[in-house]
């Protein structure tokens, strides 16, 4: 006992140490520490105490018994863990069956096309998949109208079945990314020596692959579920006026500036991710199962029985012809008159000033804040990983926490934290930029600190041994030897930027907007063929930046890193 | 032999895109033997055990095992077992699961697979660790446990992949004699896959050595060793030195009298069925010569020599040495002080009599082959 305090104290008196020795490092982290309260703490805290009526002085659980006691609220709960729940559920499956096809399928082009494929719904807004289900399935769409004609039954999409099917199309590449990964890694000698000792191929799977990349599912099935319930565009555009909590916090503050009830809805989305968060970090850290020993003598493809391969493969496909039919009837509805009415080519629903200036602004905002994100990681990582500031492991499940919290719950306390002084930021692009920032921070900073790991230590060992400082080191060793972790943060961050819509939509002021925010006000409207033409503009800006940018990563030295 | 062969590879052909793996091998292996195939990386041993495994399908050529043809059975439906370079222990399942797994599979009873159980545990001594997990093992145990998992299938044919390549020296050697003593007792048929040399010829009843997708010479490890049928198998097994020699005659003692580069030598090769005027090239094992150091006997085959290296390695030296034109290494068991020589000295080098001959035509041809 005595011991273990002493133990303590010599650690708290090392850090003092360090403190003491490094003076310029402790007050950047202080600071970067200080700005991480600031802009992700601070506001969940502040939307947290509004929802117990906090600003007027008081403590009262009035607004949950009003929440429950009305069923338009309690239904939008119970309608949010459905949704999440189904989609989870279903987009876990067919990524699986994605992935094993991909991953089992060696190197080629058919595996590169079909992994191309999974991975394009990144490109764009999520609720931009609604666009084209409405296009196709909506009261006058291609399919509806034929199903009327030929068979006489009214079809209509709206509702759960559209929010389904556009949340899986949206989060399909999270669940294919993490799961690929998975099983990509995962050595094939054990489902070899599975069918060696006579398990068919369905057993293999089910007593032998599944097992083993069953963190990896889990871990995508919690993306999966996270992202879900916090999207609040999908049910807006496509969900028929169906309650769900993130898109009535929304209508909460913007139509009725009923701050007190859209906090207690942001309470119950914020939940989710605190309960996940920690089941992550502490179920979840230690159940990694890693392959022992030996080098496995590998064989890229893996044979496939008929059965297993026939419902795999028909899986894959109709998966792979959703997402690119929900593209193709984008790109379809942007240059024509009216889709299925009238096909005749026009640029009519390009021409739209707002629209475009939406997106340089979004182009602008997006830029900065990537530039933004990756220098952050990459010198806050430097100072967890090397310098073992103080609180690094702290600042690290913040930053990381800070990507999980629904966008609509980082909106709500925003506007309630930002709005007056001593901090007022509300109608500034800073603010947009701010919050971009610190939902990212945590990818540019994950990335750097597992290059770091990866580097080792010697080489800047060996800069020290020859006589540079540490900060000779860190800008002529470290920095370019981080270039493909700095470029991972940059091109992350941008594409989600251009992409996010949540919590910039409380953030935008008159006269400003951003391309998603601005595409979905449009669909909203009923505009779907604005809508459509562009968000064809913003996918393009996204392919196109995201093109360049892993070429030149590719091209330069930083591929070879 | 009368008998059946267990395992008949007839021509099989293997190819990955534009890369031939195997270009139609045959080989037969008889019930109760290990057959070792030996051959550097890259020519196209472990396809050959993955294609009789079944984790591989030929392009071309035909499996039989047992007198049954199995082209195109999967691994799960042929009754080899393969034991894999990095054991493929099941990281989820403990030491008893994973040593069960293939009699789960068979839908065994929970009584005899109990029974089957202790009884490969406690022979390959790992009785007392059934609830341990791969992960709580050393590298050892581990092995131990892949053999295990693999034994209690009784299969037809082992199959092991690279086998000892994982193992410090000391492990090697106990794994070794476990593979011959687990052959005795369970009479299995074994083959492994090594590039190792001396597992080979201290494991194999029968080596294949492979080169390119195909198998030069395959033979009991004693005349793989003592008659290699071209350059490359007597480079790739032991180390050789060669001579380029003419049959300049033919005595009535079966002497052969040699022209080569570094003068006449006579020898009575164990295979000799020369006729004066054939080209051919001497191997010369760098431990059969004999080193002389003062030149008193008046014998045949003694050829003068100058150090242009040594190399002192405890129990044996090894010379780098300069005879006329050629240079050769000569190796020194327990050298004595005064055999102790370093470069510039003289010295005298006795060829023995039986040393073996390779015909040009072998020899050409993997030159040929080489150069391909």
């Amino acid at each position: 006992m005595f011991k273990a305090g002493e133990l303590a104290l010599k650690k708290h008196k090392n850090s003092l140490l360090n403190i003491a020795r490094n003076p310029m490092q402790q007050l950047l982290s202080l600071v970067i520490g200080v700005s991480l309260v600031l802009f992700i703490v601070i506001p969940i805290i502040y939307v947290l105490a509004r929802s117990l009526g906090v600003a007027e002085g008081i403590i009262t659980l009035e607004y949950y018994q009003n929440f429950f006691a009305r069923s338009y609220y309690y239904r939008a709960l119970s309608n949010s863990l459905l949704l999440a729940f189904s989609v989870t559920a279903i987009v876990v499956t067919l990524c699986f069956m994605y992935a094993y096809m991909v991953a089992r399928m060696g190197k080629g082009l058919l595996p590169s096309i079909l992994r191309a494929i999974a991975m394009i719904p990144l490109l764009a807004p999520p609720f931009i998949f609604s666009i084209s289900l409405i296009t196709l399935g909506g009261r006058r769409g291609l399919i509806s109208m034929q199903l009327y004609e030929l068979f006489g039954i009214e079809f209509s999409i709206y509702g759960w079945t559209g929010v389904i099917l556009a949340q899986i199309i949206g989060l399909f590449p999270l669940g294919f990314m993490m799961l690929e990964n998975v099983l990509r890694s995962m050595d094939l000698n054990l489902e070899e020596a599975s069918s060696d000792m006579g398990a068919g191929q369905w057993r293999t799977l089910r007593a032998v692959t599944i097992p083993l990349v069953m963190p990896g599912i889990l871990k995508a099935a919690l993306l999966v579920f996270i992202k879900s319930i916090a999207d609040f565009a999908t049910p807006m555009v496509i969900g028929a006026g169906l309650p769900f909590l993130a898109t009535d916090a929304y209508l909460l503050v913007v139509g009725q500036h009923n701050m007190e009830m859209a906090a207690v809805l942001a309470t119950f989305l914020v939940l989710p991710t605190i309960i996940i968060f920690f089941i992550q970090n502490y179920v979840l850290a230690d159940k990694t199962r890693t392959t022992i020993s030996g080098q496995s003598s590998v064989s890229s493809q893996i044979r496939m029985n008929p059965s297993m391969k026939g419902v795999f493969t028909l899986s894959t496909t109709l998966s792979a012809i959703l997402i690119v039919m929900a593209f193709a009837v984008i790109f379809w509805s942007a240059f024509v008159v009216i889709p299925g009415v009238n096909n005749t080519f026009t640029l009519d629903h390009f021409s739209t000033r707002t629209g475009w200036n939406a997106m340089t602004t979004s182009l602008q905002i997006a830029a900065v804040s990537a530039l933004v994100v990756a220098f952050l990681g990459v010198i806050q990582a430097y100072l967890n990983v090397r310098m073992k500031v103080y609180g690094s492991k702290m600042m690290e499940y913040i930053a990381l926490f800070g990507m999980g919290v629904p966008g609509t719950v980082v909106g709500i306390g925003y506007i309630l934290s930002f709005n007056q002084p001593p901090i007022h930021l509300t109608g500034t692009m800073t603010i947009i930029i701010i919050s971009m920032v610190f939902r990212h921070l945590g990818v540019g900073l994950e990335a750097g600190i597992s290059k770091l790991h990866q580097i080792g230590i010697s080489m800047e060992e060996a800069s020290w041994d020859m006589g540079a400082s540490k900060i000779t080191t860190f800008f002529r060793v470290v920095l370019p030897l981080m270039g493909s972790s700095f470029m991972y943060g940059f091109i992350y961050t941008f594409m989600c930027a251009m992409t996010s819509i949540s919590t910039a939509i409380f953030l935008v002021f008159p006269g400003t907007t951003l391309g998603a925010v601005y595409i979905l006000q449009v669909a909203e409207q009923g505009a779907i063929a604005r809508a459509a033409a562009m968000a064809v503009v913003l996918i393009s800006i996204v392919a196109v930046c995201l093109f360049t940018l892993t070429r030149i990563t590719s091209k330069t030295h930083l591929a070879r890193l | 032999m009368a008998e059946e062969p267990i395992l008949q590879v007839k021509d099989v052909v293997k190819t990955f895109g534009p890369v031939t793996a195997l270009s139609g091998v045959s080989i037969d292996v008889y019930r109760g033997e290990i057959v070792c195939f030996l051959g550097p990386s890259g020519c196209g041993k472990t396809t050959l055990l993955r294609v009789i495994g079944g984790f591989y399908q030929q392009d071309r050529g035909d499996v039989y095992l047992d007198g049954k043809l199995i082209n195109g059975v999967p691994p799960e439906k042929r009754d080899t077992v393969m034991f894999f370079q990095n054991y493929a222990l099941f990281p989820h399942m403990n030491v008893y699961e994973n040593v069960t797994y293939g009699l789960k599979v068979r839908k065994e009873n929970k009584n005899s697979m109990k029974e089957k159980a202790r009884s490969i545990l406690s022979m390959i001594q790992l009785d007392g660790m059934e609830d341990r997990f791969p992960n709580q093992l050393s590298g050892g145990q581990q092995q131990r446990v892949a053999l295990a998992r693999a034994l209690i299938l009784n299969p037809k044919l082992l199959l092991l992949d690279e086998p000892l390549s994982n193992l410090d020296a000391n492990l090697r050697a106990y794994m070794r004699d476990e593979i011959i003593k687990i052959r005795e007792k369970l009479n299995l048929t074994i083959i492994f896959v090594t590039h190792d040399q001396d597992e080979a010829i201290s494991i194999a009843d029968k080596i294949a050595v492979m080169r390119e997708g195909d198998i030069e010479q395959i033979g009991h490890p004693v005349n793989i060793y003592r008659y290699p049928a071209s350059v490359y198998v007597a480079d790739f097994i032991g180390r050789a030195n060669f001579l380029d020699a003419t049959v300049h005659s033919v005595s009535a003692d079966n002497m052969l009298e040699l022209k080569t580069p570094v003068g006449e030598i006579k020898i009575n090769p164990p295979q000799n069925n020369f006729k004066p005027g054939e080209q051919a090239k001497a191997v010369i094992r760098p431990e059969n010569i004999k080193v002389i150091l003062d030149k008193s006997e008046s014998d045949i085959n003694i050829l003068e020599a100058e150090v242009l290296k040594s190399t002192y390695l405890g129990a044996i030296v090894n010379y780098r040495v300069q005879i006329g034109e050629e240079t050769m290494s000569v190796e020194l068991r327990n050298p004595t002080e005064k055999e102790l020589l370093s470069a510039g000295d003289k010295l005298y080098l006795k060829i023995p009599e039986n040393i073996h001959l390779i015909k040009e035509e072998a020899s050409e041809e993997a030159a040929l082959k080489q150069a391909r």
